[in-house]
């Protein structure tokens, strides 16, 4: 139960995943049932569809562009700052700040990850950055399944349509891939400009991503 | 920065899976067969059984009004298939490229079925097809 209590925010958002994932596999095999049909095909069962590159490539240019945003926030937050916002830190902490700050090496306590504690050269620098890289390794191989997924979708549409299908480099290059790209990174760059922004001047009692109710809108990286 | 993270644990074999499945490209074999046998019936002057081997909607489609397939397939007198240069199949759609045809076909729950034969390039539009439904 304790368990259970202190991992309730992961848990929450994992049964929201699994619930609507496989939402999303049974509206999209009646969706794709719906063209099958009217196409002169026949229908598919769910586990076929999950299979299919139709039903990859929509998880996969969601989840590429879902991993850019947090890559692109974790890594432009080291950098830039937003005064005002509990997502910035303070202007004039721009930067991997000092070890101390960092509590790597000899700063390190007795509670800090082994590898800050006594790692050197690309160990502490591999977990100095691990989340970044994390994020941006998710990013890319959702990208690159996307690709891979979108040419088989595009490619069996294709030969739907009476005409040649295309090789990966072509596909890459093609509006098809690029529309599918751009119109996920736009909504979610909004997303994360309207949590910094809204966030300076907003608040939600008791959540760690605002500032306190009564903080003031100049306050920068104080979280309620 | 206390965004909410969702579990590499999970996402990390879930990519596996998506290109896995987008990858899987399918056997080439079935749709040649069919391409080879739909060209072997009407080499034949079998076109009742080269019908057969046409998806529903274009065997439907093909013949004029008081005409039967066969009569159809017959009297349009397509070229020779000829040996097979190259099969791209893709989900559960392929194009069978032979020496003197090109043709579309699908999968359907009881095999390959011809959707298009006597297929010409058009550049930069769909093949302009004789057998099309």
């Amino acid at each position: 139960m304790r368990w259970l209590k202190d991992n309730a925010l992961s848990l929450a958002f994992l049964v929201m995943f699994v619930l609507a994932l496989a939402g999303q596999a049974v509206a999209g095999t009646l969706e794709f049932n719906d063209r099958q049909v009217a196409g002169g095909g026949e229908p598919v069962s769910v586990p076929h569809f999950v299979a299919s590159s139709d039903f990859a490539v929509d998880v996969a240019e969601n989840w590429q562009s879902e991993y850019l945003q947090f890559f692109l926030f974790i890594m432009l937050t080291v950098w830039l700052v937003q005064r005002g916002s509990p997502e910035s830190k303070q202007p004039g902490e721009e930067g991997g700040e000092s070890d101390e700050r960092q509590r790597v090496g000899p700063h390190a306590t007795a509670a800090s990850p082994a590898w800050a504690r006594h790692a050197r050269g690309p160990r502490l620098w591999l977990f100095s950055n691990s989340l970044g890289l994390a994020m941006g390794a998710v990013f890319l191989l959702s990208w690159l399944a996307q690709s891979v997924a979108g040419q088989a979708a595009h490619n069996a549409e294709r030969l739907q349509d009476l005409r040649d299908p295309v090789t990966w480099g072509s596909y890459v290059t093609s509006a098809e891939f690029w529309n599918r790209s751009l119109q996920n990174w736009q909504s979610e760059l909004l997303a994360v400009l309207s949590m910094v922004v809204l966030s300076i001047y907003l608040r939600q009692r008791g959540s760690p991503e605002s500032k306190p109710v009564g903080a003031p809108h100049s306050a920068t990286s104080t979280e309620g | 920065m206390r965004l909410p993270i969702v579990s590499l644990t999970f996402a990390l074999p879930a990519v596996a899976v998506v290109l896995c499945a987008s990858g899987c490209a399918a056997d080439p074999a079935g749709p040649a067969r069919t391409a080879e046998r739909f060209h072997a019936e009407l080499s034949a002057h079998r076109e009742e059984s080269a019908c057969a081997l046409l998806a529903r909607v274009t065997a439907e489609q093909l013949p004029d009004p008081g005409q039967s397939c066969a009569d159809a397939l017959r009297e349009l007198r397509l070229d020779a298939g000829g040996p097979i240069r190259a099969v791209s199949v893709w989900g559960e759609d392929a194009q069978v490229r032979m020496a003197g045809d090109t043709l579309f076909l699908h999968r359907y729950a009881d095999g390959w079925r011809v959707r298009a034969a006597g297929c010409a390039p058009v550049p930069g539009r769909p093949y302009d097809c004789d057998v099309e439904g």
